[in-house]
Order: C-alpha cells, then structure tokens, then sequence
C-alpha cells in the first residue's frame, strides 16, 4: 500500500459536470469522495459519447468516466424529505462539503453551508457555480461555454472572420474545478490546524479569467482590448517556418523563428538531405533564409513596411517549406525536428496522444479494470507525480454503487 | 487584516515564465512567503515583454519592472538577485532551500542539473522539502530534452487539435492557454495535498509536473474516446453533443468597445424546456413546435437552419440586452467579453471586486487578477505589488539567509547577487 496524501480526509459530493472534476483530484489523491446522484444520474452521466461495447447509460459515458474517477456513489433524491434527511446525516460526516448547484438550491434542501457550518463548524463546504455566491449574476444560468464567453478567452481564440471560438474540453468547468481543489485543500489545511471550517466560493467566470494571458493588462495600462488573429497571429504577412502546416498525415506547428532551438538554414539542411530544398540554395533565397531569426521578427512587427518588398520572396520560401512538411507524417517532423533542435510540435490528434512516445516510455496511461463490462480500459493518468503519495486513479463508480454500503454505515 | 491559512510557509521559488510564477502567487495570496529567485544574467523573459506601462506621452515605459504580463504574476513575493552560474550564488541557493519549506522550478531538465538543482541533491540539505519541478515533458523519458514552450504545448497536447471550427487548420486557441491555470493549479493542488501529508509524518517528496501529462488530463474525453473506443475524434467549433443551439451569435456592432467592435453572445440551451424559452424570449413561441426543432434531435439534425434562426434574431441586438433578455428566461447565455469589458463593463466583476488595484512605484495604480477563489474566514489577498528586479536582495539576504553587511558588499562586488 502506497501511503496517500489525503488519506483520512472524506469529501461529500453533490455535483454534476461543473464540479466533478475537483471531486476527481481530491479522490485520485487519497481522499474518500462519496458522490451523491439524483435517481438515474444527473446530466454528465446522461451525456455522450458513451462507450461503445456496451448499452449507452449512465454506467457507460465517457464524459462522466473522466472526470469521476475513484469515487464512491450514493443515489438519494434530494426532492424529498427522507432523501434530504440521509444527505444531510451523511454531510455532516465529511470534513469536506463540495457542490456545484444554484446559489440556494441545497439550502432550500436542509444543506446549505449556514445549516451545515452550525452543526460542525469544522466543515469545508466548497461551493463551484457560474457567477459566485453574490453579485447581480449569481443566479444566471451557466454552461461552460457561457463560462468561457463572459471569462474573457474566447473573444481571444478564432478567426477574426468567423465567431470566437471556445476551447475544447469543457475548460470553464475545469478551471472551476481546479481553483475549487486549491480552495478546498487551504480550507483543509486551516480546518485542520484550527478546527475552524469555512465557505469556499469559486465562479467559473473568475477562475478562467487569468487565463486572458495578457489582455486584462493590456486593457489596464494601455486602454487596448486585443482580439482574436486568427492563423496568422500579429504577423502582417505569412513568415515561412512559423505556423501550422500540414503534414502527410496532419498538422505540426512550426515556430522556428523563435529564439529557442536551432536557425531556419539547419530547416533547409534537413530539406537538403532529402532533395527538398528547390532552390532554396539560389539567390534571392539563400540570403534571405540566412536572415529568417527572431530579430526579424521583431522587425516585420514594428515595421512591416520594412519587408514589404520580400512577401513574394517570402512567400516562396514558405511554400518550399510547406512541400517539405507535406512529405513527412506529423511525428515525423516532431520527433525528427526536435531530433534536430528544430522548434517544432506535432498538432496531437487523440490517437498521437494515445501513441505518445514520451507518455508510453513513462507508462502514463493508467489500465482500469471494469469488471462489469468484462473488460480494461485504459484512462488518461494523473496530472502530476507525487514521490511518496502518488495520485492513484480507480475506475468511476457505477450509479449507486455504494448506497447500500453508505447507508448501512451511516444507521449503524 | 486576519491571518491567513499559509503564512509560516515559505517558498522558494526558482520558477519563470507564467505556470511557474502564477502557482507560487496563489500560495502568496494565501499568505506563505515567496522568495523569487532572480537574475539580471538570465532574466525572466516575462520581465521584458508587453504589455508595458505607459508614459504620460503614450510611450513605452523600459527596464525589467513595467511589464504588466510580468506583474500580474508577482504580486506580493520578493524579489532575490542571484547568479547561478557562480558556485556562490549555488551555495546561496542552497542556504534558502534549507530554510523553505517549498521549492519551485519549471526550468528545463538541463539546466535543472547545470545549477544543482536535483531533488536527490536538495533532500540532503531540507528532508522536509517538497520540491516542485515541472518540466514540459517530464524529468525523464526520450522527449526529456524537447523544445517547447506554451506555444508549442498547445498543439502538441491535442488542444489545438481539438479546437475551432472543422473547416480551418487547427491553430490554437490564441493563448498559451495551459500556462494559466490548469498547469499551475494543478502543481498548487498537488503542494497543498503534500503539506497535509508533511503535516502528518514530516516527510517531504518530489512532485514533478509534466506540463504535458497535466494538460492531457483535461482534454475531455478526446484520448479516452480514443482508448475506449478506438475513435480519434477532431473539432467541431462551438457545437456540443448535449446541447442545441450551442455557440456564440453575432449582435450588434458597438463601436465603444474599443479595437473589438464585433460583439457576440454565447447560448447554451442544454434542454427542450431552455429551447422553448429562448423561443418566447425571441418572440418565436412557435419555432419550439416545428418539426425540425422540437426535439435535440431534430435540432442537431437542423443546426445550420436552428443557428440562422437565432442569429437572425440576436442580430442588430445590443450584446448586453440579448444576453439579459435570454438569462430573465432561464437560458444560460453571457456577452463574448473583452478585457474592456472584464476590468469596467462587467456590473457583476466590480460588483464581486474581483480585479484588485495596487500602486507599484514604476506603473503606477494597476490592476491584478485577485484571487480566483474566496474563503470565507481567511480570505487572501494581494499585500503588495509585484516586487522590482532585486528589491529584496538585502532583506533576504540579511534576514533569511543570516549575511552581514560585509558579507553582502563582497558578495555584491562579486557578481553573485546580479
């Protein structure tokens, strides 16, 4: 048995999708989350896709199985009184309270934090919506991408001919998630050191904010808002060895002109030992490669007109490239680029994900037994590596799997 | 101001850039004491980009203490001049490790070595250390030594891949979003859980945060699909398998809304009943009985035409009022914000006080992202601006480090505390 780091600590979930991924740390960490479901499951367990080899329902989606892992399930139906009644006993057996419903919505049910906190004032009770517990927003309706729209990233991400585009993957309710973990473990700690318990309020709209990069700031002291740039980014003209290209197979980024790794001519190199550089090695070409770096860059920022007159050139250039690229599959030119010191990164399709060559070499993948389909699957790891208490990653709970075992312990 | 949860802790931090930085500010923020370890021989580069504060003539402000992409980052930690290439300045290093309870790096694993930095080496001096390292790829392993940075951690995490819409090549999302907050909550989550087991045996331990196993971790059910069920999945835009519509529509221009007149409000109607109250907000009650609309179904079958449909409505709409009108009927909608927006439109943001103004000796009064989650009884908070380069060179090395003036004039005269 491998020691944990929240070993001891139990957690009290009632959340669907906004918050079941704070859940997922603290139980892949040690800590005993028991997640509290409506009758049938709520909506992440309703939602695909759902595995394949098997009846699609809440035992069987995808989206649920990612974010709740390790964790134990209890189904009560907080719409009546005998439900609020044992959700509330169990509540107050947790050092931990986390819920991602309306501001109100427990409360209404006997299990809101005032309730909770007078009876254990030790309690943490972790509370993830959309907006924040106050404020004129508080009781807006929230989806992620709501999240993402008002957080201030998406006016960041797209073409600026097309609509903003969110970011795949739920990321507000990550972001969410992920504050309300930090949250929720300095509440532990204080808990802990003190007995004094407290609320933890995090609004997803506030948690991806940071994730703005520079554009708060750049508002604050420039009164400049940036917007989306799209494929080309702030260049005024494509600059060849920088971008996406596609590749036999895919797409690899290519930032070649940044100041890390090897200079554009050691690009042409390898495009020389395959009989790729065209005329690459002619003039004007070969002078102009010699000059492809960061300086340049920064040149064509400030001063676009001061390149004006190369774009064909450049475009040129660009386009040898492109053809080189086409020839090789995308962890080709990853792996061989970076061989090279070439700044190159693959654009991962899930399956390159899945046939990473660094993450199998470290074993990340994590195979979990499903004993009830009969089979193993393999999951995605944990975010980090802890020497001494390693995150350990279970397979997620079948709806209600353990009600008659948390019931049980909770009448005797 | 009440004490708060992490003070006692103290944090040695030899991280840069902006995951790095931004996980020791939310321990700042909670009251530990973050050491920056800094040096003007290989400054973090974050300290010369922009955005950069203004002169009163609309010029650049220069030197390393005006970047706001920096400061934003910093606020309330110190700030230690060191030399690493010089065996004193390693020394020194290693005299503030042993008095930290907390180490940081996301150095690469090259440099990592160059400076003595391995947790091997650093438990010898701190058993109680938890050291913290999060390279791109990982200590080990046949990428060890890849080049990267935010940039390139996009693309090669699936992010890219799996944002934006199907018709355009996959290229990012704008950001080096993974830098901002997964990559430096999840290492802040993974200090937290080791303190309380420190807390329990007085054992330290090595954390390593692989910045591409932690974002992977969070590309939704993408690799899964994949493992599972032997799918390899790619973009699909703003559309989502649960609900419909789903995406953000096109409002009226607002030319107050500065360099980003376009405006947009996002929708979600994750349910028939939150489709047939969008229908009566946009005065169209009977759009939710016709046939190519009534059910999920019919609307993810019918996407384009449900999509022209609401745009036709939202548009020529002022962006505020058609997200007000949609949330007065039970429809998750918000305004596609800009930073102008966040910082002095959003009545909700100034409402909760989330942004957080300090006055800094060479910027000025500037805004800082305040904590990004609220603890009733021991709030954080931001008890300084970011430190100027080598601020707090000589209360470090007075005060933790245990140096006399002499000592600090040589070592000064050195070239170790540059």
């Amino acid at each position: 048995m491998t020691d944990r780091a929240l070993e001891g600590l139990r957690v009290v979930e009632f959340c669907d999708e906004l918050g079941s991924y704070c859940g997922r740390l603290l139980a892949d960490l040690g800590a005993e989350v028991i997640k509290v479901e409506p009758p049938g499951g709520g909506i992440e367990r309703n939602s695909p896709p759902f595995y394949k080899s098997a009846e699609p329902g809440p035992d069987t989606s995808l989206a649920f199985w990612v974010h709740n892992t390790s964790k134990k399930s209890v189904v009560l139906d907080l719409e009546t009184s005998e439900g609020q009644q044992l959700a509330r006993k169990l509540a107050l057996t947790a050092d931990v309270v986390l819920e991602d419903n309306p501001p109100g919505w427990l409360a209404a049910r006997g299990l809101g934090y005032q309730d909770l906190h007078a009876e254990k004032p030790s309690l943490v009770y972790t509370s993830i919506t959309g907006f924040g517990q106050d404020g004129p927003h508080a009781n807006w309706k929230y989806s992620d991408i709501v999240g993402q729209a008002v957080g201030g990233v998406m006016t960041l991400a797209g073409e600026p001919a097309d609509p903003p585009n969110m970011i795949y993957g739920n990321q507000a309710n990550v972001c969410a998630s992920i504050q309300a973990a930090q949250g929720t473990l300095i509440a532990v700690l204080h808990a802990e050191a003190t007995g004094q318990g407290q609320h933890v309020d995090v609004s997803a709209q506030e948690a991806i904010s940071m994730a703005q990069e520079t554009a708060m700031q750049t508002w604050d002291l420039q009164k400049k808002n940036r917007v989306r740039t799209g494929e080309r980014g702030s260049l005024p003209f494509t600059l060849p060895g920088l971008g996406v290209y596609k590749t036999k197979d895919g797409y690899a980024t290519l930032m070649i002109l940044a100041p890390a790794g090897a200079d554009f001519p050691d690009l042409v190199a390898w495009m020389r030992e395959r009989g790729m550089q065209g005329d690459l090695d002619e003039e004007p070409y070969a002078s102009i490669c010699q000059q492809l770096n960061m300086p340049f860059v920064t040149q064509v920022l400030s001063n676009p007109d001061s390149a004006a007159q190369m774009v064909p050139q450049l475009m040129h250039i660009h386009e040898q490239v492109a053809k080189f690229i086409a020839t090789l599959t995308s962890v080709e030119a990853y792996e061989e680029g970076q061989r090279r010191k070439l700044l190159i990164g693959i654009v991962s399709t899930p399956q390159n994900l899945a046939e990473n060559t660094q993450l199998r070499a470290r074993d990340w993948y994590r195979k979990l037994e499903f004993e009830y389909l009969n089979k193993i699957i393999e999951f995605p790891g944990p975010p980090y590596r802890l020497s001494e208490t390693p995150a350990v990653i279970q397979r997620p709970p079948r709806l209600g799997e353990h009600t008659d075992q948390v019931l049980a312990e909770l009448r005797s | 101001m009440s004490k708060r949860p992490l003070e006692g802790i103290r944090v040695a931090d030899f991280s840069w850039f902006g995951a790095g930085p931004i996980g020791t500010q939310t321990l700042c923020t909670f009251g530990a004491e973050v050491i920056r370890v800094e040096s003007e021989a290989k400054i973090d580069s974050l300290r010369t980009v922009q955005p950069f504060a203004l002169n009163e003539d609309g010029s650049f402000k220069t030197g390393y203490n005006v970047s706001g992409y920096f400061n934003n980052f910093n606020a309330g930690k110190l700030s230690l001049q060191l030399n690493l290439d010089l065996p004193k300045g390693q020394e020194l290093a290693y005299r503030l490790i042993e008095k930290s309870d907390v180490f940081v790096t996301n150095f690469t694993p090259r440099v990592i070595d160059k400076w003595n930095l391995r947790y091997e080496q650093l438990k010898e001096i701190n058993p109680r250390l938890i050291a913290v390292y999060a390279p791109m790829q990982g200590l080990e392993g046949p990428h060890r030594d890849f080049l990267g940075f935010g940039g390139v951690l996009t693309p090669v995490t699936g992010v890219s891949h799996m944002s934006g819409f199907p018709h355009r090549p996959p290229i990012g999302v704008g950001t080096h979003y993974p830098d901002y907050v997964v990559n430096p909550g999840h290492s802040v989550t993974a200090v937290l859980a080791a303190l309380r087991y420190r807390n329990r045996t007085g054992k330290g331990q090595c954390i390593e945060l692989p910045q591409i196993e932690s974002v992977v971790n969070v590309l939704g059910t993408a690799v899964l699909e994949y493992l599972a069920n032997g799918d390899n999945p790619t973009r699909t835009g703003n559309r989502s398998p649960v609900a419909a519509p789903h995406g953000a529509f096109r409002c009226a221009d607002d030319p107050e809304s500065k360099d980003s007149p376009d405006r947009w409000v996002a929708i979600a109607c994750k349910s028939d009943a939150e489709w047939q109250a969008l229908c009566k907000a946009i005065g169209d009650p009977g759009a939710a009985n016709d046939p190519r609309f009534a059910t999920f179904e019919q609307r993810k079958a019918n996407e384009d035409e449900l999509e022209a449909l609401v745009s036709s409505w939202t548009a020529g709409k002022r962006a505020e009022d058609v997200a007000a009108a949609l949330q007065a009927a039970g429809v998750p909608a918000g305004v596609v914000q800009n930073a102008q927006d966040m910082l002095e439109r959003d009545e909700h943001m100034k409402a909760r006080g989330y942004y957080v103004y300090l006055d800094h000796p060479e910027t000025g009064r500037s805004a800082y992202d305040g904590p990004a989650f609220r603890l009733s009884e021991t709030p954080g908070y931001l008890a300084a601006p970011a430190p100027l380069l080598g601020e707090h060179t000589m209360d470090v090395c007075e005060r933790i480090l245990g140096l006399d003036m002499d000592q600090i004039a040589d070592l000064l005269a050195e070239g170790v505390l540059l």
